[in-house]
């Protein structure tokens, strides 16, 4: 196993370094030479037009594209220096340390209990009861979700709204203790109340964990990330800093983009 | 900025106006015809329906007429210091007809030509005598006394009296005589004869007197056929569904089992028949009529049914919860039997059960396989020779006695019964386990 290290300006080791990644659905080269670096205790936004492949990198780095067999992924994408796409490493254990939350919420037609103890329960997280009711409690209330719903935990995910939905999905996804969270576009369902709670939480949760985020709203990459890194037609443009990218992009079409002339 | 000039409509032009009434009339006739079709549908259902209910509803009852019978002593014997199977026994050796002819003299003196008596005798179902077995052994202080009992009627009276046979036809060409008929009617007057429930019909197997044919054989057959059906057919369907779906690589191999797979639901039933009988009765010599083989055949032709649904079923779990397991770490296999399986379960039983009312009905197969014989004891185990419903219907179809008539409609009904309650099962099943997301 080949330990790379890589240190940002801060002097910082990056949590994900993406090198040379390509991929390759069929025929079709959907991503083209991608080198990113994500740091923890950050939120990094992915932006760009429809289709350029925010949301194909995005499931790079849990390998979620294992799942569509067209799709093809070079180059390296190490977390915590370990090759991810290496055999070596077991992609269950890959995917319990790096969370993923979806476009539309996507809870289990289970209880909202058993929704956020499936994790724990099929990675052996608790031994016990308690343990296992401790871990549900907590994990609600990080998601702050645990005043709404405490006294109704056994009444089915499904019944909650869109909003308690997607609260419910990352509290599903931080209760097995990720090291980064995948976010692809979690607000674009989701009413401007629901948005402004969840991006609360993004906030907060950015203090535990490495948060890379999908986004069509340029309002929110702007609130809520530290790094941004615009992506078009497959090429990852530009990246740096959120405040520098949108105050002074250097590259013309990032320009237009965020400005809203394009895309 | 164009030079193509779009036209504007105009509404009120008299064209428009006819283009307008010409697409309502299009609507209009269409659902016409649609209504015509289904109307005729609705009419044939009520006409099969209506003819099998009117025939088939008097095979629900039967036929009994009062008769006092002197419990002869002399006849039965000495019973006394005898244990309960050994009176059992004695009462198979004795001779019930003798007791029925001496009551029938008694009631009827003038009645002396052994022909006469023969006649006499044959109002009664050969089964009555079983009916006196029946009250001696239940209630052994009887004997010596006269007791009124009530014995099964004949087909030929039983029609008489139901009004299947007329009597305004001519002597020669009824079963029933003008003697035999007088005699009846002395009955009649006495007020002797009645009618009930007939629940000779479900506690009997088959018979060639059709008084004395019932279901429970056929029924009981059925059942255990179809067990074994769904014990081969389910999880085979299921597994074989799964993999197809959700493991096996996509490429020309699976593709073809696909095609196959498909076409096997269309192959005609007999085909599985001639099947069964090459493989498991040809080659691995299984017993024949058996409700096993009968069952394993079914069980080939049950298989694409619920291999098809099945993979409906599990095609339909949206891919957003199979993401969000995998996401969560679960392994492909945890991922299929703990999310996809069970939304996936109230399409798949929905599918199998519909695939077992198919099999219910089946005749075809089981006729190559040998289940078309005639069967009077009720099966014990998968391996004793049976019969089902379906194929008793069909035997009864084929017997030439009047009084088979209206059990061949009756068994209908019951069959029909056994059906819509499956189909009922069925529907609830969907509607009490589906799961919205």
């Amino acid at each position: 196993m080949t330990i790379v290290k890589s240190t940002n300006i801060t002097g910082q080791t990056a949590k994900i370094i993406a090198d040379k990644v390509n991929v390759h659905y069929g025929d079709n080269h959907a991503l083209k030479d991608i080198c990113l670096d994500i740091n923890s205790n950050e939120v990094t936004a992915l932006i760009g037009p429809s289709g350029c492949g925010k949301s194909t990198f995005l499931r790079c780095l849990n390998r979620m594209n294992d799942i569509i067999e067209s799709c093809r992924v070079e180059g390296s994408i190490t977390l915590d220096g370990q090759n991810i796409n290496s055999k070596k490493i077991d992609v269950v254990e890959l995917r319990a340390r790096v969370g993923m939350v979806f476009q539309k919420p996507n809870p289990f037609p289970k209880s909202i209990y058993d929704n956020i103890a499936y994790g724990p329960r099929i990675h052996g997280l608790s031994s016990n009861k308690e343990e296992l009711d401790h871990i549900v409690h907590s994990s609600l209330k990080k998601a702050g979700l645990w005043n709404e719903v405490h006294d109704r935990l056994e009444s089915s995910g499904t019944s909650l709204s869109g909003g308690q939905q997607q609260r419910l999905c990352i509290a599903r996804t931080i209760a097995i203790e990720p090291e980064v969270i995948l976010m692809d576009e979690p607000c674009s369902a989701l009413d401007p109340i629901a948005t402004a709670i969840i991006e609360e939480l993004i906030e907060e949760l950015k203090n535990r964990y490495a948060i890379v985020i999908v986004t069509h709203s340029m309002q929110q990459a702007a609130r809520i990330s530290q790094k941004t890194a615009f992506f078009h037609l497959g090429k990852l443009l530009e990246q740096g800093d959120t405040k520098s990218i949108f105050t002074n992009p250097t590259h013309e079409k990032t320009k237009d983009y965020i400005t809203g002339r394009y895309g | 900025m164009t030079d193509i000039q779009i036209k504007q409509v105009d509404w009120k032009s008299q064209s428009q106006q006819k283009q307008l009434k010409a697409r309502y009339t299009k609507e209009r006739n269409f659902k016409i015809v649609a209504i015509f079709c289904l109307s005729l549908a609705l009419a044939a259902l009520i006409v099969v329906l209506g003819s099998i209910l009117t025939t088939g509803i008097s095979g629900f009852k039967e036929t009994r007429i009062n008769l006092n019978i002197h419990m002869d002593k002399a006849i039965i014997g000495d019973i006394t210091g005898l244990t309960e199977t050994e009176y059992q026994q004695h009462l198979i050796s004795i001779n019930i007809n003798k007791i029925l002819i001496t009551a029938l003299q008694k009631k009827f003196p003038d009645v002396k030509s052994r022909r006469d008596v023969f006649n006499l005798l044959k109002l009664f179902s050969i089964g009555s005598q079983g009916d006196i077995r029946e009250i001696l052994l239940t209630k052994p202080e009887l004997i010596g006394q006269d007791y009124e009992i009530s014995l099964l009627a004949s087909s030929n009276v039983d029609m008489l009296i139901k009004g299947k046979i007329s009597r305004d036809i001519e002597q020669a060409n009824r079963k029933i005589s003008d003697q035999q008929i007088a005699w009846l009617d002395q009955f009649i007057a006495e007020d002797k004869i009645k009618t009930g429930f007939n629940w000779t019909f479900f506690k009997n197997g088959d018979s060639r007197e059709p008084e004395l044919a019932g279901i429970k054989s056929a029924t009981v057959g059925s059942l255990i056929t179809l067990f074994v059906t769904f014990i081969i057919s389910f999880p085979i369907g299921v597994g074989t569904a799964i993999y197809l779906e959700e493991f096996a690589p996509k490429n020309i191999y699976t593709d073809i089992i696909e095609i196959n797979i498909n076409n096997l639901a269309a192959v005609p039933s007999i085909i599985f028949g001639i099947l069964g009988l090459a493989i498991f009765i040809g080659f691995f010599n299984l017993p024949r009529s058996a409700p096993l083989v009968g069952g394993l055949t079914l069980a080939l032709m049950t298989l694409p049914t619920i291999i098809i649904t099945a993979r409906a079923a599990i095609k339909a779990v949206p891919p957003s919860i199979k993401e969000a397991a995998i996401a969560l770490g679960a392994s492909h296999m945890q991922m299929v039997f703990h999310h996809v399986l069970p939304l996936s379960m109230p399409g798949i039983l929905t599918g199998s059960i519909i695939g077992m009312a198919q099999a219910l009905g089946e005749t075809a197969p089981l006729l190559m396989i040998g289940m078309v014989a005639f069967i009077v004891d009720t099966p014990q185990s998968i391996v004793d020779a049976s019969t089902v419903l379906p194929v008793q219907v069909y035997l009864w179809a084929d017997s030439p006695e009047r009084g088979f008539l209206e059990k061949t409609s009756a068994a209908i009904m019951v069959l029909l019964l056994f059906l819509i309650i499956m189909n009922g099962l069925a529907i609830w099943m969907r509607q009490k386990f589906e799961k919205k997301w």
